[in-house]
């Protein structure tokens, strides 16, 4: 089947971006590992036939927060000698997935026992930008506007502590 | 077959990736991917279930999810900015030390 193949690609390389941000010391190279994870995980909402969530995830994630990240990286310049030392990075990542993992297990046996239902891609308008717009218009209006008032504040939050102020000399 | 446990899967795994990484690095730069990397992990868990389920709300949570993404790395970069500006490194140790009077 086509669609098991390309999912199968698509958590690999999902998981081996995340794997390469895990690992790489260069922050360049994380923030990279990073943007191949976001994007096969939008490949993964279009499989979930979710086209409108697939676009967002593709202009926001990767054409805006992405851009973001990797420009503030660019403009700080950063040598190797400003990055941190992680001497026990290894120790930690083993101790993180001693913790991790009985978590894991326990949430995906709780889900294996669900029904189990066809999701394979079809043929309908769910997840369209047609009844996503109707749905967020009528039932989410009001997390809709706090959801705008919010991005405002931090827009006005970022502009007043990138601001460079007076350096008083007490 | 693609279930609805291998979706689960690849979403446990990458939240997962996402707390080793915030327990384990010390670059405040990957710790802030990391968070990222979180809420892609419970993005793809929700959406997932809106496609099980038929429903599309928790579509609508994954946008509202995104957008509040933005919003704190809006923040948070040109909070990293000040911190890399005043101390020029990128340990999260020196952070807990936010005085700016003292010149040491």
């Amino acid at each position: 089947m086509m669609s098991d193949l390309m999912f199968i690609a698509l958590s690999l390389f999902a998981i081996g971006g995340a794997v390469a941000m895990l690992f790489y010391k260069n922050t360049m190279y994380a923030a990279l590992g990073l943007l191949v994870s976001i994007l096969a995980v939008a490949g993964l909402f279009a499989l979930l036939n979710a086209t409108f969530m697939f676009m967002v995830q593709l202009i926001v994630y990767a054409g805006a927060i992405m851009t973001l990240i990797l420009f503030i990286l660019m403009f700080l310049n950063i040598k190797d000698e400003n990055l941190p030392k992680e001497p026990n990075k290894f120790k930690l990542i083993a101790l993180g997935a001693a913790i991790m993992i009985p978590f894991n297990v326990v949430v995906l046996k709780a889900v294996a026992n669900l029904p189990s239902k066809d999701m394979n891609i079809i043929n309908s308008t769910f997840g369209d930008i047609k009844p996503i717009g109707q749905l967020l218009y009528n039932d989410w209006i009001l997390a809709f506007e706090l959801i705008s008032i919010l991005l405002l504040i931090a827009l006005v939050g970022s502009i007043v502590l990138a601001k460079r102020r007076k350096k008083d000399n007490s | 077959m693609i279930s609805l446990t291998s979706y689960a899967f690849v979403s446990m795994i990458l939240f997962s990736i996402g707390v080793i990484g915030v327990i384990a690095r010390r670059n405040i730069f990957v710790i802030y991917m990391s968070i990222e990397l979180m809420l892609n992990g419970i993005n793809l868990f929700l959406v997932t279930f809106a496609r099980y389920h038929f429903n599309m709300d928790p579509q609508i949570v994954t946008v509202m999810v995104i957008s509040i993404a933005a919003a704190e790395a809006a923040v948070f970069l040109s909070v990293i900015i000040l911190l890399y500006r005043s101390k020029k490194s990128l340990d999260t140790d020196i952070f807990t030390t936010l005085t700016q009077g003292e010149k040491s």
